[in-house]
């Protein structure tokens, strides 16, 4: 036998469902899944690594459908870890998000993803070149969710 | 086929489509723009996003 130094497979994955806390915690209503959402932000906004939480500021004006703090992201699909050796935990939301006939207060080419349920903590910053939205409908397609391309991954 | 505009509900037969494809880095982007004689009256877009975020730290051995 030998004993080889290594994170385990598993902490990455208990990372992703909040089994962890090295420092001060949070009390939890529940075991349920937190909440995310995702705000969109003007092209104009600074939200970047340093933006540790939801801010209202650069973000589209809730007019022309869209409303303050974003939309909800489906989550269905739990953390995984499968695929590969198994030492990449990743998550994806379930499904698009999508807002419909939408005309958006400006360009735009930022999409932060934060959790409502935890203090609009910042989980991800997405960005693409920029839109703008009138009368129509704008979507973020997820990518595939697996240890490759999955939306947040812990390799 | 109504669509709706800014100007309201628009027969598409009346409208003009420009379709815009995007490739970049992380992502693929299709806009439709939709025009009214000349007017833009309707713009969707899609983001498709290619790879998410990784959290990323090498493994090292303390020996």
């Amino acid at each position: 036998m030998a004993n080889t130094a290594a994170v385990p497979k598993s902490f990455r994955l208990d990372l992703l469902n909040g089994k962890h806390a090295f420092g001060t915690s949070v009390v939890r209503a529940g075991t349920g899944a937190d909440t995310f959402k995702a705000a969109l932000y003007l092209a104009t906004a600074t939200i970047n690594a340093d933006t540790g939480a939801y801010t209202a500021t650069g973000e589209l004006a809730a007019t022309g459908n869209y409303s303050a703090g974003g939309a909800t992201v489906t989550n269905a699909t739990a953390p995984a870890n499968t695929g590969g050796t198994g030492i990449v935990a990743f998550w994806t939301p379930s499904a698009s998000i999508t807002w419909t006939a939408l005309t958006s207060s400006g360009s735009f080419d930022c999409a932060l993803l934060y959790n409502s349920t935890n203090s609009n903590l910042a989980v991800g910053v997405f960005t693409f070149s920029a839109q703008s939205i009138t009368a129509g409908n704008f979507s973020l397609t997820m990518p595939t969710n697996d240890l490759t391309t999955g939306l947040i991954r812990i390799g | 086929m109504l669509v709706h505009t800014i100007n309201g509900l628009i027969e598409r037969d009346l409208l003009e489509i420009k379709d815009i494809f995007t490739e970049e880095d992380n992502a693929r982007i299709h806009a439709t723009e939709w025009f009214l004689d000349g007017e833009l009256v309707r713009r969707d877009c899609n983001v498709s996003i290619l790879r998410g975020l990784e959290v990323n730290g090498a493994q090292s051995s303390f020996k």
